[in-house]
């Protein structure tokens, strides 16, 4: 049976350089012995050439040992490449296994290491730190057998020339080699010292961008800079100690090293003047000693290297050399199918600070038993979930689930089993589709055979059940329509389209602004009002109009240009005016036409035009005012009023727009058809022929229903639910509710069908209605078939759990049924503030 | 051609309407103009129908209206039958609470004739106060004084005949 392989954090630095690289290795060794024999040969050509050749005026022979000695410069070159390009790849091969074989050891870590320690230290080490040890491993074989080798060369060539003068050349190696030891000590303890604050630098500085919007808040930029400032300093000295004294081993052996000519001139001349050295052998004698220098100075870098990665990759294994108590694979058998038995039993939890946060809980659930956890903030509530569900490591106390100690089940046999919904759930960067799928693409591994994966119809009875599906549903209506993608169902969709204006029309015609060629859109841009179609070439998309030279001459033409810019001039007036000190966020800029990186912008050509007219405004500053100009939309835009007078000029421009751009640049844009697709317009808005009117917000609801209603009439409701299920969620969710959030957390763990669900205030950011919907999915579906442990914050919800279980301080002190608890007038009847 | 430079005839936009009406708003009074404008500018038109509901009873709702024209109803629900509570005409701010913090709807309201409404919802409303941190005293004071007032009117007016809800009152000790 194969030696199971010590975790990466207990391998030494020497154990990556044969592990997976054995053939390069090889490799390098056949290299090396040809580069060192290239090396010595040009010195021999060297003293034949002056001995034989120029002694004896022999041309012959000096073209021949000038051959030798190119043939032998371009093969040493070629082998140094080689040698070079071998190393560069095994440097990166292990790099890249460093880090899978770190990242995986890291993410198994106990979620309390994730409490203590910022994740800018963990980005640092696998991202910076892990370099320094994987060159050295690059070089480890054939940096120090290259240049000893080719040392020992140089060295008995030197001695088989001229004894003497070799031995006393040499003398100086050994003086060397007893001072820069001494010398590269402090450069390892000043390394030390700057892998330590490097991390802890990297963990401020992504402590700040998660903390970043306190800092906006609270203003607080002068805090983080002195924060910033002193760990900068900090590191400044310390990399100031460490390069003195890189430098210094640097410069000692340059020292040493430049003493070598100094005594061969001296000796060597001495000799040759008494006839004992031939000057040929003086001279090969100078270039081999010369020649020792590269090798030498060669280990020296090799060995400074070797410090520094030995230095890092200690600092950076010892960081994360903590142990996960509990496995993450289950020992050669698939996860087990638990029961949904539940049991905890005199379990306490303390603190690394000593607090006590759980004492003496003792309770037991069977299989489909529900059970809510109310009390007050802090009362261990929340901390009771995550040691059910082995997020908290319990050690005084236990828990069983399904009969099974929870502290000897590895964390697949958990996920296996048990689903948690957390308050603030994570999302991941990726479409819905991937963080709906993804605790069940975790477990299909070790479930491989005995599970099967989730189809699209269990997905959508889950988006169904979660309430998620009229979110999904609403954000494939919100895609745009792309021909590439969703060509298949532009046919449905013009059916749905003529349905709807058939039967719907009349009724949603104060709600809906259809696209009508005699009337100007207050929900659209001008530009797009202009236009009225979807452009088909790049220059004529509406943000691009303004930097189309024919569509400004059509304008100019058309008398409008000026009247556009100063429509313009009057929108930056007002944007500015109420903008102009609020923060860049979306939240303050999104009834805005112009983006808040563009206010700069316009409040310097606004200072210009205190001082000149609009006339004298540069070329480009003249585009950006029609520019935003062109992007303004009465219906969202709120600051300005057009005019009954300018509308109807624009309209009358729109008739003739079409009429040019049919006539001189056919096929730019695809104008508005009522039998055609608008291409990179919403799906919905495609349906509708028109756009949503946002004054009346309780009926975009029935429009809503009957758009549903008609795509299930024309089968097409799966593929728009398929296409929002490809909607990108954002960092961390960001483009999603807290509520949409919440839903998807919900969904994901459903998906995977749970004997035990702990839900930690899972449903606090959802409305009324979604919650009153996840509590009926909870009791018509789930009990009696998924045990449940629920945080709850809101009493109204918990009348249907079987058993309720009131914290307080640490502990459970009554538990009951609803009914139970009220009728006693305990602590249950306290909170819901009866007392 | 007309030059850049000769100006539109200015009408009133939905801003400047906006902007007039919020002070004219008591919850607004003693917001500095340069705030004013930005809950103006956050603010948002709505139209609704006649039967058509703003709000409903037991609902999570973060906004608050002003009528700028039309008449509103606010019923309350209770054991099936629903009760009219009072009406709304245009000038009247409704809603203002929950501005400050998620609160439950006791009420439906609904318009009873065609209605359009200032709206202004309670993120926009808590991000633009939070650029102006001075005028948070001044917004507390103008609740205490809409809680105290209406308690103290009630104490007024109406103890008398109230009964069985005496031993309820002292909203304004919270």
């Amino acid at each position: 049976m194969p030696k199971p392989r010590p975790p990466i954090v207990k391998r030494s630095l020497a154990s990556w350089v044969f592990e997976g690289n054995l053939p390069w290795q090889a490799l390098l060794l056949v290299l090396i012995a040809v580069f060192t024999a290239t090396r010595v040969l040009p010195l021999e050509m060297q003293k034949r050439i002056v001995n034989e050749a120029i002694g004896r005026r022999e041309v012959d022979l000096l073209f021949a040992y000038g051959a030798t000695y190119l043939a032998a410069v371009v093969l040493s070159n070629a082998c140094k490449y080689g040698i070079q390009v071998i190393e560069t790849l095994i440097a990166q091969r292990t790099l890249a296994r460093m880090r899978r074989a770190l990242l995986e050891h890291i993410l198994r870590l106990p979620v309390g290491f994730f409490r203590e320690n910022q994740p800018g230290s963990v980005v640092n080490a696998v991202v910076n730190e892990l370099a320094v040890p994987s060159n050295f491993v690059g070089a480890a074989l054939s940096t120090p057998v290259a240049n000893l080798l080719t040392l020992l060369a140089f060295a008995g060539y030197l001695l088989w020339l001229n004894p003497l003068l070799a031995v006393v050349s040499l003398a100086i190696y050994p003086a060397a080699m007893a001072v820069l030891p001494f010398l590269q000590r402090g450069a390892n303890r000043a390394n030390q010292k700057r892998v330590d604050l490097a991390r802890t630098f990297s963990g401020r500085i992504a402590e700040s961008f998660q903390g970043i919007h306190e800092i906006h808040g609270h203003a607080a930029f002068r805090i983080e800079q002195r924060r910033f400032a002193e760990l900068i300093e900090r590191l400044r000295k310390v990399r100031v100690v460490w390069g003195l004294f890189r430098y210094g081993v640097k410069s000692a052996n340059n020292f040493f090293t430049s003493l070598g000519p100094f005594i061969v001139f001296l000796l060597g001349g001495w000799l040759a003047i008494r006839g004992e050295l031939e000057l040929g052998a003086l001279v090969a004698f100078l270039s081999a000693q010369e020649k020792l220098y590269d090798p030498w100075k060669e280990l020296i870098e090799f060995y400074q290297v070797y410090q520094d990665g030995k230095v890092t990759y200690r600092r950076t294994m010892e960081f994360f050399d903590v142990e996960s108590p509990v496995q993450i694979d289950p020992p050669d058998r698939p996860p087990l199918r638990l029961e949904g038995k539940l049991e905890v039993r005199r379990l306490d939890f303390v603190t690394e600070a000593g607090i006590r946060l759980l004492q003496d809980i003792q309770l037991a659930l069977r299989p489909g038993e529900h059970l809510a956890l109310v009390g007050f903030s802090g009362s261990g509530k929340s901390t009771l979930a995550l040691c059910m569900a082995q997020l908290h490591a319990v050690e005084e106390g236990r828990i069983f689930l399904g009969g099974h100690d929870l502290t000897r089940l590895s964390k697949m046999d958990i996920a296996a089993n048990l689903g948690l919904v957390s308050q603030h759930p994570f999302l991941f960067e990726g479409t819905l589709r991937d963080n709906l799928l993804y605790a069940c693409e975790a477990l299909a591994p070790a479930q491989a055979g005995t599970a099967a994966p989730p189809t699209l119809d269990d997905i959508i009875a889950v988006l169904h059940q979660t309430g998620l599906f009229a979110d999904v549903l609403q954000f494939g209506l919100n895609t745009p329509f792309d021909p590439a993608r969703h060509e298949a169902i532009a046919p449905g969709l013009i059916r749905v389209r003529r349905k709807f204006q058939e039967k719907f029309g009349a009724r949603f015609g104060e709600v809906v602004e259809f696209y009508d060629a005699a009337a100007y859109l207050e929900y659209s841009s001008i530009a797009e009002n202009l236009l009225f179609g979807s452009a088909r070439r790049p220059e004529f998309e509406p943000a691009r109009l303004a930097a189309n030279d024919w569509m400004v001459d059509f304008l100019a033409r058309e008398a409008l240009l000026h009247r556009l810019v100063n429509v313009g001039i009057r929108l930056a007036r007002q944007t500015v005016d109420i903008l102009g000190n609020l923060p860049p966020e979306r939240v303050f800029f999104a009834q805005s036409p112009m983006s808040a990186e563009e206010l700069p912008l316009f409040r310097r050509t606004l200072e210009q035009l205190r001082r000149r007219s609009p006339e004298q405004l540069s070329r480009q500053e003249t585009l950006r005012l029609l520019e935003l100009a062109l992007r303004f939309t009465p219906g969202t835009h709120k600051m300005l009023e057009l005019g009954d007078e300018f509308r109807a000029r624009l309209l009358a421009a729109r008739a003739r727009l079409r009429r040019e751009i049919e006539g001189n640049v056919p096929g730019a844009v695809a104008f508005y058809d009522p039998e055609a697709v608008v291409p990179s317009q919403p799906i919905l808005k495609n349906i509708l022929f028109g756009n949503t009117i946002a004054a009346r917000p309780r009926m975009q609801e029935q429009i809503l229903q009957t758009v549903i209603q008609l795509l299930i009439e024309k089968d097409l409701l799966e593929a728009i639910v398929g296409i929002g299920m490809e909607t990108d969620v954002g960092t961390q969710g960001d483009k999603l509710s807290g509520g949409q959030r919440q839903k998807l957390a919900i969904a994901r763990v459903l998906l995977k069908s749970p004997r035990i669900l702990i839900l930690d205030e899972a449903t606090s950011a959802l409305d009324n209605r979604s919650q009153a919907r996840i509590q009926n999915l909870l009791e018509t579906r789930w009990k009696g078939r998924c045990t449940v442990v629920a945080v709850v914050h809101r009493l109204d919800i918990i009348g249907h759990y079987d058993r309720i279980a009131v914290m307080k301080a640490g502990k459970i002190v009554e538990i009951g049924s609803f009914a139970e608890l009220m009728a006693r007038k305990g602590a249950l009847y306290e909170l819901a503030g009866k007392r | 051609m007309n030059s850049p430079g000769n100006a539109e005839p200015e009408r009133g936009s939905e801003y400047e309407e906006n902007l007039e009406l919020l002070r004219q708003i008591d919850f607004f009074s003693g917001f500095p103009l340069e705030s004013l404008k930005v809950f103006a500018y956050l603010g948002a038109r709505q139209r609704f129908r006649a039967g058509e509901v703003l709000f409903e009873q037991g609902e999570e709702d973060a906004t608050a209206f002003s009528v700028i024209a039309g008449r509103l109803r606010l019923e309350r629900e209770s054991g099936g039958a629903v009760r009219t509570i009072r009406r709304f005409e245009a000038g009247a701010f409704i809603g203002g609470l929950s501005l400050l913090g998620p609160c439950r709807r006791l009420y439906t309201l609904r318009a009873e004739e065609a209605t359009v409404c200032l709206a202004l919802e309670r993120e926009k409303f808590t991000r633009a106060l939070e650029q102006f941190p001075a005028q948070m005293p001044r917004l507390f004071q103008t609740v205490v004084n809409a809680i105290v007032g209406w308690e103290e009117n009630f104490l007024d007016e109406m103890a008398e005949d109230c009964g069985r809800c005496i031993p309820r009152l002292g909203v304004s000790l919270l």
